[in-house]
């Protein structure tokens, strides 16, 4: 079961804001906010770096105790953005969860989706080590260059004693961190796991690696970064990245049950598998088996999926591989059911991206609508499916299934249902 | 740089790094353990000291200091070695 949820993306910082704007078709992506050089080609993303944690928090002073605040903002005093992100959708979800007091500490366990968490931090010490003086690297370098760091500051702010450790997948982590997640549930080894999406901070060094490799937008939509997202659109020319942070509270049905607590939905499956390959090229095989062992875990036909999160990037091969991958895994279903993309509006949140994107499709599910896929203005003939092209509209979902496909041939899918159904 | 000056800086680095310190407490006689700083604190509070005060002193000088006193000798004596 689901029982919390949380997030802080480009257009909202709370699972309600979240799909506020995407039902309004509301695009976060902008140019960069942080001083920029312009030897480097990145101009356009989504950009938090002006997330403000101790007035995020301050805005919910009726939800969290004082203790608690100063608790976090103690822990966060000196991390960079991505802890304080963490930090901030695990309180979320954590609260909205209502667990406090009614589970023990040791059978919560912490699973964090992420890597290369605190990449633009780590980079900012290099630079103060070789330039400066080594002896002037930040005082808890040691500490914050490890991604378990990320974690374990959240665990000790929400006393998480169970099982926990991180989980890396490139821009599949998040499903794979949720798979993790029921098979600790499942195995018995903790009654409930905080599942977060920790983001990568966006540095210019990353963005210039995945320039060069021809895999964000660049060219098009400097001057226009709204349009830039447009997953399934003939103009799409790469994925545009994006910060941003989630965090759902899974929890077995027999303690959701005793406690009476309130349920987003079931996560129903999940599964990852491998294209046994290092090239960033999108593989139909992989995709296909991904979303066929997911139906499967979950018990579920093609028949009965109502819905598609799709990967949907914006990269040409990527959404073109995904369509393909669609319809063979769901057969004639895949023309009959609507299938949208989250990214176009929010852009790319890389490591917790799943995350998001299943917290989105709860949403969806619950309120019995789907979101746009923003810039429909060119279509691609190849691509002929039912994309929700730019304005939402009702739609009843009981089953949907969630993609992430990452980097190095890791494809993961979640499926998830209304509760009860 | 006047010996009251390093003591400042070391003071304002406590009060914003050790939770709850009671500035009255801050004194050249007390250790950072006495004002109840964990040992992370104390790590980060002379790193930043001795990066806002430009000095540098040895890991293993450090780690003799007793008090704020011994710390504060040992940043004017960087000080004055480095002036």
């Amino acid at each position: 079961m689901i029982t919390g949820i949380g997030a802080v993306t480009v257009v909202g910082d709370s699972p309600e804001a979240l799909h506020a704007s995407l039902v309004a078709g509301r695009s976060g992506i902008g140019r960069w906010k942080r001083p920029r050089d312009d030897r480097y080609y990145s101009q356009i993303g989504g950009d938090l770096s002006d997330f403000d944690l101790a007035a995020h928090l301050e805005g919910r002073s009726g939800s969290y105790s004082p203790e608690l605040v100063k608790r976090c903002l103690a822990l966060m005093r000196a991390a960079p953005l991505p802890p304080r992100l963490v930090a901030a959708v695990a309180l979320q979800a954590y609260h909205d969860s209502g667990l406090a007091g009614a589970i023990v500490p040791d059978r919560i366990g912490h699973v964090m989706a992420g890597h290369n968490v605190n990449a633009g931090y780590i980079i900012q010490n290099g630079l103060t080590f070789y330039q400066e003086d080594p002896d002037y690297i930040e005082p808890l370098f040691g500490l914050l260059c490890m991604d378990t760091d990320v974690l374990a500051a959240t665990s000790e702010l929400l006393m998480l004693k169970g099982p926990s450790f991180t989980v890396g997948g490139a821009c599949a982590s998040g499903n794979v961190a949720l798979l993790a997640g029921v098979e600790m549930l499942r195995a018995g080894r903790a009654d409930a796991v905080l599942v977060t999406g920790a983001p990568i901070e966006l540095e210019p060094v990353a963005l210039q690696g995945w320039a060069l490799i021809d895999a964000i937008s660049i060219r098009s939509f400097n001057d226009a970064p709204e349009q830039a997202s447009r997953p399934f659109d003939a103009r799409r020319e790469g994925f545009v990245p994006s910060e941003g942070a989630g965090a759902v509270m899974l929890e077995t049905l027999s303690s959701a049950r005793a406690r009476g607590a309130r349920v987003h939905g079931e996560l129903l499956g999940a599964s990852t598998v491998s294209d046994a390959s290092r090239l960033t090229r999108p593989d139909l095989d992989g995709q296909v088996r991904a979303m066929q062992l997911a139906m499967a875990d979950a018990r579920i036909a093609a028949a009965d999926v109502d819905y598609v999160n799709a990967h949907a990037t914006s990269t040409p091969l990527g959404d073109a591989v995904e369509v393909a991958a669609i319809k063979t895994a769901l057969g004639r279903r895949a023309r009959q059911i609507p299938i949208n993309s989250t990214k176009s509006m929010i852009g790319h949140c890389l490591t917790s991206a799943g995350i998001i994107e299943l917290i989105a499709t709860l949403l969806q599910m619950r309120h019995g609508v789907v979101h746009p896929t923003i810039n429909q203005d060119v279509a691609d003939p190849e691509l002929d499916l039912d994309f929700v092209p730019n304005r939402s509209r009702p739609a009843g979902i009981d089953v949907a299934l969630s993609n992430s496909f990452g980097f190095g041939g890791i494809n993961a899918c979640v499926a998830v249902g209304r509760h009860g159904k | 740089m006047t010996r009251a000056e390093i003591f400042q800086v070391v003071k304002a680095n406590i009060e914003r790094i050790v939770e709850g310190v009671d500035g009255s407490r801050v004194t050249e006689d007390v250790s950072m353990n006495e004002l109840g700083a964990d040992s992370l604190q104390v790590v980060e509070v002379v790193s930043r000291s001795m990066k806002e005060l430009k000095l540098k002193v040895p890991r293993t000088e450090l780690s003799k200091a007793q008090n704020l006193r011994d710390l504060v000798d040992l940043f004017e004596k960087a000080d004055a070695g480095g002036a």
